[in-house]
């Protein structure tokens, strides 16, 4: 008779546990930290970190950096780590290096954690005026008449957190109307553009000079189920045609100094009596860039200032 | 927008192969930023470096975004490279070389790393490859 298999089976619909993980913490000196990475890099361990373990740990000695790379805890064996040991104290008579004698090393055997999704506990939705920015697995409801703007963080182009940005979508919330047409100059991830989208607007147009940004942005619009009313385009202001003009508003999260250079082509794609959100503009060049935009007929009605930062709203001059 | 940096963080993985996993995912975790969208970025970026070793730096902003930029290849590959040879002696410091490189070579690699290795001058940097080659069988000539 065939003996019955009594290993526990792991149901199907249990979640894979997590597996633990042995650190292998080198301190070495300074200039040889690659060489020691190599040293450590025995497969399947071939990633390595570099500095300071965190920022509550204590930072390294004098000419000493760490060098950390980790192993999964069932891979990590005594002869593993006599392994190890060994070609770090080969290494000063390898290379005929006398300071690499200084090496130590660690094993420090950490808990198990789900390092793909913990990050995640230290990120919370927040909110801007009345749009609640969550990341897409959220299962929350956001408050009565709040809009769900869903945004991963990630990449470089911002996460809503800004104070330029929140300024600007506070200017989106007040602003688009349904049905407008709304520009968004310097877009980077899109997120101007596709909260105006999410409060009505019927189509939005967003550009930038950075092609990385173009993926963030389709993929942000298509987040938030808005990618058929926002468009996007890589350039400045040269990539933006004839018809692209007459938009009911506009945003432009931008530098001061591209704000006045650029006022004049910003309020030229602006209706009369279009509304304007302008940020990313420091307090402390405010004279230079309000004249700017006075000159090209962009009149201030409201000013904002969180930390360094400007958010200035208003209208282009001239009958609605 | 200029954005307030929180942290730096260096590391090296394998191009196109990087994962959640140690070191990624404590090294960004600490400071909350998306593993994810690291692990994905940084792979599309190196899928055509496959089988090599990239050094990258990553920035943290104050908003938790972040930015990387990937650094030269490790001393060890390029003097591999220098030497014109696949691989390394295998095991670090030993009897056999297995290629050589002239000190020229050794000195333009120095100039390359120099930032990168922390060298306080080009004749450390220059020690440091030195070193390397040597302990990667890589005899250094003329």
């Amino acid at each position: 008779m065939k003996p019955r298999d009594r290993t526990p089976r792991v149901s199907a619909l249990e979640p894979a546990p997590h597996p633990a993980w042995t650190e292998i913490r080198v301190l070495a000196p300074e200039g040889w930290l690659e060489l020691v990475a190599d040293a450590l890099a025995l497969s399947p361990c071939t990633s390595v970190a570099f500095g300071r373990p965190s920022l509550a740990s204590e930072a390294a000695p004098e000419g000493l950096d760490y060098v950390r790379t980790f192993v999964p805890r069932e891979l990590d064996t005594a002869q593993l780590r006599a392994q190890l040991e060994s070609r770090l104290a080969g290494l000063a008579e390898a290379t005929g290096a006398a300071e690499l004698e200084r090496i130590s090393v660690r094993f420090l055997e950490l808990p198990p954690e789900d390092y793909a999704n913990s990050w995640k506990k230290t990120w919370k939705p927040f909110r801007v005026a009345h749009f609640a920015v969550v990341p897409m697995d959220w299962r929350g409801t956001p408050r009565t008449g709040d809009l769900r703007l869903v945004l991963e963080p990630g990449g470089a182009f911002g996460t809503g957190r800004h104070p330029t940005t929140r300024g600007c979508l506070r200017a989106v919330e007040q602003r688009v109307r349904p049905g407008a047409r709304v520009l968004d100059a310097g877009c980077g991830n899109g997120v101007l553009a596709v909260a105006s989208a999410l409060r009505g607007a019927a189509h939005c147009l967003g550009f930038d000079i950075d092609p990385a940004a173009l993926p963030y942005a389709r993929e942000l619009a298509q987040d938030n189920g808005v990618h058929g009313r926002c468009s996007f385009r890589v350039g400045g202001f040269e990539c933006l045609g004839p018809l692209d003009r007459d938009f009911d508003g506009l945003c432009a999260n931008l530098f001061a100094d591209l704000i006045q250079a650029h006022a004049g082509d910003l309020a030229h794609r602006l209706k009369p009596g279009g509304w304007f959100a302008i940020s990313g503009c420091r307090a402390d060049l405010r004279g230079a860039t309000l004249a700017a935009l006075d000159a090209a007929g962009l009149e201030l009605e409201q000013r904002s200032t969180r930390g360094r930062w400007d958010t200035y709203v208003g209208r282009r001059r001239g009958p609605a | 927008m200029a954005k307030e940096v929180t942290g730096k963080i260096k590391l090296q993985c394998p191009a196109g192969q990087a994962t959640p996993a140690p070191p990624v995912g404590p090294a960004l975790g600490s400071h909350g930023v998306n593993i994810a969208a690291f692990v994905k970025q940084f792979n599309d970026a190196t899928r055509a470096q496959q089988g090599l070793i990239i050094p990258v730096e990553i920035t943290v902003y104050k908003d938790r975004s972040f930015d990387f930029v990937l650094k030269s290849p490790p001393a060890a590959v390029l003097l591999k490279k220098a030497a014109g040879i696949e691989k390394g002696s295998g095991t670090v410091g030993h009897e056999k070389a297995v290629g050589k490189v002239t000190k020229a070579q050794v000195l333009e690699i120095a100039k390359m790393k120099m930032k990168d290795l922390n060298a306080r001058d080009v004749e450390m940097a220059a020690r440091i490859i030195a070193g390397t080659a040597r302990s990667s069988g890589i005899e250094v000539v003329g």
